[in-house]
């Protein structure tokens, strides 16, 4: 995906392709710019470049696990502000140390739906309130 | 037995004094008579009637002592004798007869009770003795350890596993107190708890981790399941406490792992649902905004769909195996045309990238056997991971050859793939396991190769292995007998 000017930079994360490619053309239909990558190392690498205004990403990656990576974008000073949406197909809530010592926002957990990510990316990001989301928002940055 | 010198110094005796008596009164009646003095008509009498009193009493007391000696014998044959029967008395002497009869009848009574309780008795103590040894046998032979103290909280009983529990010897502990023998605070204030409650008949259950060994010799420390009862005594009050540990070690690991299978199953269904549920979403809501990217949607709903399906036949199957329900259908199996088929079937998948498949095997016959289904299911399934791991232009070769040493039919498959790092060699065949830098190369349930094993181990009783260099490839192969030892 080539990264537009004045688009908000939106990361996603996960192991399984099919769920980075569902993910991220629900969220470039919506005019976020998205970056895509397939483990935790790489998502770091990409948030400490490119600096995200938000991360999607799956609990349950190899090399660096989700809690990993934001434990990781936590103690980094740069990404220490970025909020995190997990994706988890575990079934149980995180334990509140882990989301103290992390910038997780929400827990969602799979079967996810791309209408719902995209109404908590906007939510996060202050570009729909709670329940206000059509699904087809056009996101720019402020 | 009659005893003869009282009976004849009884009889001298009184033959003497009568004799003396019947002189005296001769001399006082003929005092004088016949110019004789008193002393010499005494004298003269004294005479006269002792030879007379000697006379008679002489062959009465040797009459009484024969009647005496002959019963004597009489009564000591018939004890001899010990039938109890009555005696042969003289009619003469009925009345004493009967009595002695009487008592020696009653005698022979209680002697033959007394002589049955002896017998009783003794296999009483033999029944107990049996009891108590076959109880001490249970007890020895029992996994958990059981430990016995009484009122005096002194230890009454301990088996083996108690012993080597608490590092004593089983025999020298018994009748120590309890707080010489067992370190442990925690159990030692739990015994005494259960046996200062009062309260008889009444068990307790505590989880407790305990050191085997004793607290002396503290290794690692090992999860006990310990009931505590308390033993009544004869007033109704605690007379002793009966505390059986048993290790709950395995318990635990098989619950965790029974936990973490379900956690993993819903884990790894979960993901291809996920993706199933998102683009059905995405087309409901017209996100695939073209004819090409609708088709690619389908096809990705279709594969993911086949990939739960195939999950969900292996997680069957594995346990249809673990649960022995499953029947293999055994027929003699020509493993050479399995593994043609199975090579046949994949040709395309191979050619797609690139990659050749080849066969090998002498021009003998080489079959076994087992279920051609599922022979044919564990070559296809070590075949397509050969495939899916080998990068384009490589080459995977199958082999089949004959183990007379082992009586088998071995199959190998080798490739020239990724091969597969060395601490993962001893987990490949565990359920869900995959190696985490490969899930990027291919798709996989990660149940494959554990069917594979219970199809190879537990249907067919047969061996499955697997050799890998890291990055020059991998040489998965099963051997399986050539007769069965039966079907399961």
């Amino acid at each position: 995906m080539t990264a537009q000017p004045n688009r908000i930079k939106v990361l996603v994360a996960d192991d399984e392709a099919h769920i980075v490619q569902v993910v991220s053309l629900k969220l470039s239909n919506a005019g976020f710019d998205v970056q895509m990558a397939g483990d935790g190392e790489e998502a770091f690498e990409l948030a400490c470049q490119s600096l995200p205004a938000l991360i999607i990403t799956d609990l349950q990656m190899p090399y660096v696990s989700g809690l990993e990576l934001g434990v990781k974008l936590r103690q980094n000073p740069a990404t220490a502000g970025i909020p995190l949406i997990m994706l988890t197909a575990r079934g149980y809530a995180l334990a509140q140390s882990d989301l103290d010592r992390t910038n997780i926002k929400a827990v969602l957990s799979k079967p996810f739906s791309p209408r719902q990510i995209l109404q908590r990316v906007q939510v996060l990001l202050g570009l729909a309130g709670e329940g206000e989301h059509d699904g087809h928002e056009e996101a720019r940055a402020a | 037995m009659v005893t003869r010198g009282p009976v004849l110094s009884l009889s001298v005796a009184a033959a003497a004094v009568v004799a003396l008596g019947a002189a005296a009164l001769d001399a006082l009646w003929l005092r004088g008579a016949g110019g004789t003095t008193l002393a010499e008509s005494v004298l003269m009498g004294f005479a006269v009637h002792a030879a007379s009193a000697l006379a008679v009493l002489a062959p009465v007391w040797i009459g009484v002592r024969w009647v005496l000696a002959r019963s004597g014998q009489r009564l000591s044959a018939a004890a001899e004798k010990g039938d109890g029967g009555p005696v042969r008395w003289p009619a003469w002497l009925g009345p004493v007869s009967g009595l002695v009869d009487r008592a020696n009848a009653a005698w022979a009574r209680r002697a033959e009770e007394s002589s049955l309780r002896l017998k009783e008795a003794d296999i009483r103590q033999k029944v107990i003795d049996a009891e108590r040894d076959h109880l001490e046998g249970v007890l020895h032979s029992l996994r958990d350890a059981v430990l016995v103290t009484d009122g005096f909280n002194e230890i009454t009983v301990a088996n083996e596993p108690a012993a080597r529990l608490f590092g004593f010897e089983a025999d020298g502990a018994l009748h120590k107190p309890v707080d010489d023998v067992i370190f442990d605070d925690r159990l030692r204030t739990l015994i005494k708890e259960v046996r200062s409650s009062g309260v008889p008949n009444k068990q307790r259950h505590v989880e407790h981790a305990l050191a085997p060994g004793g607290s002396a010799r503290a290794g690692g420390q090992v999860a006990f399941d310990v009931t505590l009862a308390s033993l009544p005594d004869s007033r109704n009050g605690v007379g002793g406490v009966v505390t059986i540990l048993r290790d709950v070690t395995r318990e635990k690991e098989i619950s965790q792992m029974k936990s973490d299978f379900v956690s993993q199953a819903s884990h790894e269904l979960r993901t291809p649902l996920s993706s199933i549920n998102a683009y059905v979403e995405m087309l409901l809501d017209g996100e695939a905004r073209d004819e090409a990217s609708k088709r690619e949607f389908y096809q990705i709903i279709k594969s993911e769909t086949e990939r739960v399906s195939r999950m969900i036949d292996n997680m069957l199957n594995i346990s249809r195996i673990e649960a022995g329900i499953v029947q293999a259908e055994r027929t003699e199996v020509d493993f050479v045309k399995v593994c043609k088929d199975v090579i046949e079937t994949m040709q395309p998948q191979a050619r797609a990238k690139n990659i050749m498949l080849l066969f090998k095997a002498g021009p003998l016959v080489y079959t076994a056997q087992a279920d051609r289904d599922m022979m044919h299911q564990v070559v296809m399934n070590l075949v397509s991971n050969g495939i899916k791991y080998t990068p384009d232009g490589g080459r995977v070769t199958v082999t089949v050859d004959n183990d007379d040493a082992a009586r088998a039919v071995l199959v190998s498959v080798s490739d020239t793939g990724l091969g597969i790092p060395p601490d993962a060699l001893g987990r490949i065949f565990e359920k869900f396991y995959r190696i985490e830098s490969y899930k990027r190369v291919a798709k996989g349930t990660g149940l494959g190769l554990n069917l594979v094993r219970h199809i190879v181990e537990t249907v067919h009783q047969g061996r499955i292995g697997v050799t890998s260099e890291l990055g020059m490839g991998s040489r998965f192969w099963f051997s399986i007998p050539y007769e069965s030892e039966g079907s399961r």
